[in-house]
């Protein structure tokens, strides 16, 4: 029941995106069609999972036994930038369909708030690795759908007059606190 | 304190390098420089027109594909195509140039309205309510899809009419593509005639909703020495390899043989080719 | 000098962020409930922002190309860890209110982009008055909308009330969605704003803000054109 819980919170009650602001500038840049949402998403979901775990690994292994916590960030963003170009030439070489799907997000995803917060985030609430990692899934998996929702809205904007001053980022913008009012309502799931 | 955080992130930073340098060489992915080149060489509108996803696709099927022609973009014409061939080895054979053209007079028919729209200011969501609001069910609706879809802003509507700017058009195809009633097609830019309707229905249900469309009466089909014009699927097609084959000594007798003017002439025609004209008066 | 002071300004309005420039939107929605928060994550920004062109702009002939990105990470990333532990020790309850977005100034847009675009290219001197003016129009904006966000959410402005007696507040305002909807209306109101201005100056409007908004991908934004 307790991983039924973790990832109901993490998708719905508080999405990563559209309750805990991470995340948004490839959340406003990648939304505006469905194949470039779920493309996006599952980069994202890929890189999340692999990142925590070896942020986590770091942590437990390098900074805490040596006293170095104030070095996390620092040590943070340099593991997720190193794994993830490493990622992108494992990815071309090996499984170069994958490649061609998500290949060109895996750049944009490096210095995503998105990532480096859901690994400082599991560090703060003190999970252990499993836990960790269920909530990176099922973390990513909610700011997928939240990406999703919001491709498919802006799919049916176009086609509709929109005010030249509200075009574009605007009106995704509100869009975005339309959605994240909606997602409100799911606030009294979880105690 | 300051050694420790000093060393571990040095060595941090070491073993990330390293691995880096090492999964560059094992992981290294050759490509062909001649595919960078021939990028380099398009025009980057990943427009389509060549039949290939984008710029990239094309570039390295050409490179690859030993089959397929250096000639293929349309963004580019012949400038691209020769550079293209230089860069491939490919013999650059000359293609036509092709643009949109519209087929569709309704203003000059007078065709009226079934009623009056107020929905989704898109072509194909007309199209989909009740068959379109004008009166011809395969008129030009004039809502634009055509203008959005156009990567070269060679589109415009004017008067509920979709207009091509044949100087900016390339003949990508993008618009023909988009069109709903498949008003647009491609003829090419030396196209001497061409028809002026869409329309499927015959007789009766074309002379009652509009004054200049096509009846299938096929007095075009049989006034056409070289047999270019036919009647396919339900319209009015010209094979413009044969009609511009055969050439002008038939004074573009299609033209002249439509009693509904749903053909029109591009080109002026030369009744004699100049250096036999000039023979004669010398 | 006349540069300098161009280079200065240019970060206070013509390329505001995150409302002109649309850069930095994370932090921007997230610290604004109040404008105390914005006040103090814009300062942490423009310390860093400042000090960060400074170093990128001393450094960048020797910085390999390939690996220019990691050390733009690198040398803000210890500017951050500095804020970090500057805060802790002297702004305690900003440090708890900021939460997660003190480390998350690293992966700031702004940071990175301004780096990649700026401070990798110009001089010291040029460098420190972008990464000055930037911070501090940054400031600004995020005082502005935690302002706004603060005054009608709560009631209060700085902590002290100033709405009327019997004001009731809107309380959605300082949660997520009234961030997003804030935010939203402010940049429409920046695009007419800037189409209203083209219009009498008879130039050409400027296409509206398609939200570059790619945190870091600066790299890949140059090779996908």
């Amino acid at each position: 029941m307790d991983v039924f819980e973790l990832f109901i919170s993490a998708i719905f009650v508080n999405n990563i995106v559209l309750a805990q602001y991470l995340g948004n500038c490839p959340y406003l840049g990648c939304s505006r069609d469905k194949g470039t949402a779920i493309g996006m998403g599952f980069a994202v979901v890929f890189v999340i999972i692999m990142a925590t775990l070896c942020t986590w690994y770091m942590q437990h292994s390098v900074l805490v036994p040596f006293g170095l916590g104030y070095l996390q960030t620092i040590v943070f963003i340099l593991v997720i930038a190193g794994l993830v170009q490493f990622v992108e030439m494992f990815l071309k070489k090996m499984v170069p369909p994958l490649y061609a799907a998500l290949g060109i997000f895996l750049p944009l995803i490096t210095t995503n708030c998105a990532v480096m917060g859901v690994a400082i985030l599991v560090q703060r609430e003190e999970y252990d690795l499993v836990t960790s990692l269920l909530y990176a899934l099922a973390a990513s998996f909610g700011f997928m759908l939240a990406l999703v929702l919001m491709a498919g809205i802006r799919e049916r904007l176009e086609t509709c007059r929109v005010p030249r001053a509200m075009a574009g980022t605007p009106i995704a913008l509100i869009m975005a606190g339309l959605m994240s009012l909606a997602f409100m309502a799911f606030k009294g799931m979880t105690s | 304190m300051v050694t420790i955080s000093v060393l571990v992130l040095l060595g941090l930073g070491l073993l990330t390098a390293a691995i880096l340098a090492a999964a560059s060489r094992v992981f290294h992915v050759s490509e062909d420089p001649r595919v960078a080149a021939v990028l380099e060489a398009l025009p980057g509108a990943n427009c389509g027109g060549c039949g290939f996803a984008g710029c990239e696709g094309y570039a390295k099927a050409v490179v690859t594909d030993p089959s397929l022609p250096p000639n293929r973009c349309c963004a580019g014409g012949a400038a691209t195509a020769a550079k293209v061939s230089e860069l491939t080895g490919k013999a650059a054979a000359a293609s036509e140039a092709m643009h949109s053209f519209r087929r569709c007079n309704k203003r000059q028919g007078n065709v009226g309205l079934r009623y009056t729209y107020q929905g989704i200011p898109s072509c194909a969501a007309v199209a989909a309510l009740a068959d379109g609001a004008e009166m011809c069910s395969y008129s030009c609706l004039g809502y634009g899809d055509c203008v959005s879809s156009c990567p070269f802003d060679a589109l415009s509507i004017r008067d509920g009419l979709a207009v091509v700017d044949e100087a900016a058009c390339t003949g990508c195809g993008k618009c023909a593509e988009v069109c709903p009633r498949h008003v647009l097609e491609l003829v090419p830019s030396r196209a001497r005639v061409a028809v002026t309707c869409a329309t499927l229905d015959k007789l009766k249900a074309v002379t009652e909703v509009c004054g200049v469309g096509c009846i299938k009466c096929l007095r075009c089909v049989k006034a056409c020495p070289a047999k270019a014009v036919q009647l396919e699927n339900g319209r009015i097609q010209i094979d413009h390899e044969k009609c511009l084959a055969h050439g002008d000594s038939c004074g573009q007798a299609c033209v002249a043989s439509c009693a509904r003017k749903a053909l029109c002439s591009l080109r002026p025609v030369l009744l004699e080719p100049l250096a036999k004209a000039e023979e004669k008066t010398a | 000098m006349q540069q300098l002071v161009r280079e200065f300004t240019k970060g206070l309005w013509a390329e505001l962020p995150p409302f002109r420039l649309v850069l930095g939107l994370c932090p921007t929605l997230a610290v604004t409930k109040t404008a105390d928060n914005g006040l103090g994550m814009g300062l942490a920004v423009v310390f860093v922002l400042a000090l960060s062109n400074v170093l990128i702009s001393t450094v960048r002939h020797i910085i390999p190309k390939e690996v220019r990105i990691v050390c733009f990470i690198a040398i803000s990333a210890s500017l951050v860890v500095a804020v970090e532990l500057l805060m802790q020790a002297y702004a305690y309850p900003l440090y708890q209110q900021l939460g997660i977005f003190v480390p998350l100034i690293v992966v700031n847009c702004v940071i990175l982009g301004r780096a990649e675009a700026f401070a990798a290219k110009n001089g010291v001197l040029l460098s420190l008055a972008d990464g000055l003016g930037m911070g501090l129009g940054f400031t600004m904006s995020l005082t502005f909308l935690g302002g706004l966000r603060e005054l009608f959410g709560s009631g209060t402005l700085f902590g002290m009330p100033v709405m009327w007696e019997g004001f009731k507040p809107f309380t959605i305002m300082v949660e997520a969605p009234g961030a997003f909807i804030c935010l939203g209306l402010i940049l429409a109101g920046m695009n007419a704003l800037g189409a209203w201005q083209a219009r009498r100056k008879k130039q050409a409007v400027p296409a509206v803000s398609s939200g570059c908004a790619c945190c870091g991908g600066c790299q890949s934004c140059e090779g996908r054109k």
